[in-house]
């Protein structure tokens, strides 16, 4: 039985693949295009994340202008009223 | 009974964090033999192998450690060897032409009972041919050919010990006792 | 008279500044007021809102090159519904600020009628203004301006009745038009 046994194990040893063969895999892996659903998700991820920093970048410049806009139009109006106060003190005098 | 499971030699050869083209190199064998012993079909063997090697390839990152990839590798090729002879269905061919081709060490034993196994074993029905594939090639106990073909035991060793027998006296009718 | 005060004192300051700091116990007057304008925009958001400022529109252009050399603009306003709703002792430290020789008051009037007092600051240095303090405390109102860089008055009041600035109008009571 050990003898039949042995001959079935000499009998399926191992072959040698091809000589080519790892090189032939290799080359594919780099042809290889990725799945269907990871290149959507991908594309997906990759739109949201660009949409999302475009997007939360202008709402930023936008504030950031309405905030300027603002700053400005309570600077201009103190001076007004600065120089409307310079003048009426002065025709006081 | 295996002296030593080629599980371990293959952990051994596979140790862990080991790049795609390491694996491949350490594996390339075991799988394109697998194929090969299961299929009789060199140019299959070759196409089933590297397919076994684009999925590694794509699902490497999910395997949490090279010597979990033997494994994988060895459940991956059966199903995709069984798999691959159900479509081929009556087009399987026994190809008769293999005398010339290398193994890994010179093939040890009789070349002529040794290609006349060969034949008996590819004659095999599907699952109990992948059985005796997987015992005798790499040397899988019953219990770790249970998980790789996940299949019970029980049905594992039933396959051994009917495919065998089955084998033992064809053998012996067309060469006579082989002990 | 802003223009004279000016020359005047770019010729007269001291080298080296500071900034003017809003301390952060001005902030406890927004629970009293019943509007309140705080802007913080530091360099970054300057230079951020400037990109936003369109070189085609005039407006947007005159803003651009005015904030072009800023650093900074902080503005805290507090209007009150009632007189009291803050103490001197409130707007001291940004006095005590400004009272360093680093800073110059170019104006300082006080209203007698209205009890209102202005105070116009800047900063010099290598003869250019580094900074633009204002500060106006009316009976029911305050108002903080600090604008740090490099700010040319004469540009600022250009800005009256373009990019959504009320036209200074000398004659008569405007709001902050921040309603506008």
């Amino acid at each position: 039985m050990q003898d039949f046994e042995q001959q079935l194990r000499d009998a399926l040893a191992r072959k040698e693949q091809p000589p080519y063969f790892e090189a032939k895999v290799l080359a594919a892996t780099r042809r290889q295009p990725k799945p269907v659903f990871l290149r959507w998700a991908f594309a997906t991820a990759s739109a949201l994340l660009i949409a999302a920093g475009i997007w939360t970048d202008h709402r930023a410049g936008i504030q950031a202008k309405e905030q300027l806009q603002l700053a400005l139009r309570v600077t201009v109006t103190e001076l007004g009223k600065v120089q409307r106060t310079v003048r009426a003190s002065t025709e006081e005098e | 009974m295996p002296t030593a499971g080629a599980a371990t030699e293959a952990n051994v050869e596979c140790p862990p964090n080991m790049t795609f083209a390491e694996l491949l190199r350490a594996n390339q064998s075991m799988v394109f033999s697998l194929a090969y012993h299961f299929l009789r079909d060199r140019g299959a063997a070759e196409e089933v192998a590297q397919d076994v090697f684009l999925r590694l390839h794509g699902k490497l990152d999910d395997l949490a450690d090279s010597r979990h990839v033997v494994f994988w590798l060895r459940k991956v090729t059966s199903h995709r060897c069984i798999d691959y002879a159900r479509k081929r269905g009556s087009q399987f061919t026994i190809a008769l032409d293999d005398t010339s081709e290398p193994s890994v060490a010179s093939q040890p034993g009789d070349p002529l009972l040794n290609r006349r196994l060969q034949q008996l074993i590819a004659a095999l029905p599907e699952k109990p041919r992948m059985v005796v594939v997987l015992r005798y090639q790499e040397d899988l106990t019953p219990e770790e050919i249970s998980e790789v073909l996940e299949m019970p035991v029980r049905t594992v060793k039933s396959h051994l010990h009917r495919s065998l027998a089955m084998l033992r006296e064809k053998i012996e009718r067309s060469m006579g006792d082989i002990r | 008279m802003i223009k004279l005060a000016l020359i005047t004192c770019l010729s007269l300051a001291p080298l080296g500044a500071q900034e003017l700091k809003i301390p952060a116990s001005l902030d406890r007057l927004a629970a009293k007021a019943t509007e309140v304008v705080d802007v913080t925009m530091d360099a970054n958001l300057l230079q951020l809102a400037g990109r936003f400022l369109s070189d085609k529109n005039p407006d947007d252009a005159q803003v651009k090159k005015l904030i072009e050399g800023l650093k900074g603009i902080y503005v805290r306003s507090f209007e009150f519904a009632k007189q009291g709703e803050y103490q001197d002792s409130d707007v001291e430290p940004v006095r005590a600020q400004l009272h360093t020789p680093a800073w110059s008051r170019i104006v300082g009037v006080r209203s007698q009628k209205s009890n209102e007092n202005s105070e116009v600051y800047v900063k010099t240095g290598n003869g250019k203004i580094g900074g633009l303090a204002i500060l106006v405390t009316e009976p029911k109102q305050l108002t903080i301006v600090s604008i740090e860089g490099s700010i040319d008055p004469d540009q600022l009041g250009q800005l009256g009745g373009h990019f959504g600035i009320p036209k200074i109008d000398t004659r008569k009571e405007t709001g902050h038009g921040k309603d506008e």
